[in-house]
């Protein structure tokens, strides 16, 4: 860790040099003194140091704890109170401000250079646990599925902002909640049972479900703890609409093509059979002798035919097959029950 | 001599079927296309049509739609004739319509044989039903008769020629059979007699 660069609020300046003198043998730079908490703040704003030692008795009209409050809130810089005598309703108060160490006067370095420490190490901890979150956050609310983590007594622990939306909240507002709280509406009734499912057998489970107009893959995997019981859950929605609409759109064209082919089928079936039944007529006028013959031959050819048909029979299988499947709207079309003179008998 | 008339819009299968049918004794007008054909029906009616599917740009089931629609022609026996498998659709919803759905090729001289069959079967069942209206019947029942016996008739023909196609429950056609039955007693005909059942399209070449 670098040595921190520090900043000193004290309103005697014999006492704030003699604090700057012992810091600097210390190894820490001293970015500056104010002997005010006005000018505290400005000084910090310009200088931006690690962290800040602090006189509690200020003059002026600002006293060490409120400079120390406002320094915290405005730069989230760590502050050290410094003070000759701590009563207790002076350090329930500056209690509130959240410090990261006290330092009676009057001190040694040893005192001093550990204090400095602490807060430094404490600060820069907060920071990189503060960082971690929002990189978590960021990472969470990069995915464009709706993702949660929950607890096993089914609250919430995490949520990203897409989930958190489905709920009409901000994340802030599910966090810590039962899960149950936000199914006002239902929707979140399969999901509480696979729940249930999930944190008895700790097995992952996934399903499709319509929700609001669009289609989600919903997922839920348990997190086991390193002794293998289950110590949470995520619960992931994944927006699948465009693929069912994708998959829709190319059972439709798979339609669409057969019954292209089925009708080439049968316009090329109905005319290789014209001139097979021509020559057929022609031989039985004029051609006695080899007309047995011929007649093998067109037979041959109309067998090969006849393999054409049952293709195109196949192809209505498959045909009727996909529309009854993707089809509903267009429901019974090929259905071979119904005999044709059935109507006849009503 | 009986009365042909041919729709198709292959100039070769027009000739060829025109030279059989005549050799055979019938007469025989040819006509290329389904509005040719509704056209010539304005003035002269056959007692058969032979109607081919595959045509532009009046189809042949298009042509029949227009031919049962109209009373003038609407009681002419017409008999499908393709180079294409019928769809079974296409029989569920025309089945009722037509006589016979014949693939080519077809031998000319066992088709001659049938057409025979056909028009004299359409005659006598003609007969039998003025005869039945002079007698006095329901004419709901004695429609209802011939409309049964003509059903079960086609269905027998189709179902054994396009028995892949076309999946049929044989159940109904037997219990098409059994009212039949009732209808032929309710009328005063003989119970025992089998419609006919031609054997065109079995190719013999």
């Amino acid at each position: 860790m670098k040595k921190a660069a520090i900043f000193i609020v004290e309103d005697e300046a014999i006492v704030a040099e003699d604090i700057r003198q012992m810091i600097n043998t210390l190894g820490y730079s001293v970015t500056g003194i104010a002997r005010s908490g006005e000018v505290a703040i400005d000084k910090v704003r310009e200088t931006r140091p690690d962290l800040i030692l602090m006189d509690i008795h200020l003059a002026g009209p600002m006293d060490g704890i409120e400079a120390a409050r406002q320094i915290h809130s405005l730069f989230g810089i760590p502050v050290i109170y410094m003070t000759a005598h701590a009563d207790d309703e002076l350090l329930e108060r500056a209690k509130v401000t959240e410090p990261y160490g006290y330092i009676l006067k009057p001190y040694n370095e040893r005192e001093l250079h550990s204090v400095i420490e602490m807060a430094h190490y404490k600060h820069g901890m907060e920071q990189r646990l503060q960082e971690r979150e929002r990189t978590i956050r960021a990472l969470a609310n990069a995915i464009p599925d709706a993702m949660m983590l929950l607890d096993r007594q089914k609250q919430v622990i995490a949520i990203n902002e897409t989930m958190a939306q489905r709920f009409g909240r901000n994340a802030d507002q599910v966090t810590g909640f039962p899960l149950a709280e936000f199914n006002k509406d239902g929707s979140l009734d399969t999901v509480l049972r696979h729940l249930d499912a999930v944190i008895e057998y700790g097995r992952k489970v996934q399903f499709e479900q319509q929700d609001r107009g669009r289609w989600y893959e919903i997922a839920l995997y348990p997190i086991l703890d390193t002794d293998r019981s289950l110590a949470r859950i995520v619960i992931q929605y994944h927006d699948i609409t465009d693929h069912k609409e994708f998959e829709a759109q190319l059972s439709k064209e798979g339609i669409s093509r057969i019954e292209h082919n089925m009708e080439q089928f049968q316009i090329l079936n109905d005319q290789i059979r014209n001139p097979l039944q021509a020559i057929m007529g022609y031989i039985d006028l004029d051609c006695a002798r080899f007309r047995p013959k011929i007649g093998e031959q067109i037979k041959k050819i109309d067998n090969i035919i006849a393999r054409l048909d049952h293709g195109w029979v196949e192809s209505e299988k498959v045909r009727s097959f996909l529309l009854r499947h993707y089809r509903p709207d267009r429901e019974n079309m090929t259905d071979g029950n119904k005999h044709p003179s059935e109507g006849g008998q009503t | 001599m009986y009365t042909l008339m041919l729709v198709d819009d292959d100039p070769a299968i027009r000739e060829i079927f025109s030279i059989f049918l005549k050799k055979t004794g019938f007469q025989v007008h040819v006509v290329p296309g389904g509005k040719e054909c509704l056209d010539f029906l304005k003035t002269t009616v056959p007692d058969l049509i032979l109607l081919d599917i595959m045509m532009e740009p009046m189809d042949g089931w298009e042509t029949l739609n227009a031919i049962r629609n109209s009373p003038a022609t609407r009681s002419i026996p017409v008999i499908m004739l393709s180079g294409k498998e019928p769809a079974p659709d296409e029989l569920r919803q025309y089945g009722k319509w037509i006589e016979d759905y014949i693939m080519k090729p077809v031998d000319f001289k066992t088709l001659a044989g049938s057409l025979t069959e056909i028009i004299e079967y359409h005659r006598n069942m003609h007969m039998e039903v003025k005869r039945l209206k002079i007698e006095g019947f329901d004419p709901a029942v004695i429609d209802e008769y011939c409309n049964l016996r003509q059903t079960i008739v086609v269905s027998k023909k189709l179902v054994h020629r396009f028995r892949d196609t076309w999946r049929v429950n044989d159940d109904g056609i037997r219990m098409q059979e059994e009212r039949l039955r009732q209808l032929r007693v309710t009328l005063g005909l003989p119970v025992s007699e089998q419609p006919g059942d031609s054997q065109v399209g079995k190719n013999a070449f």
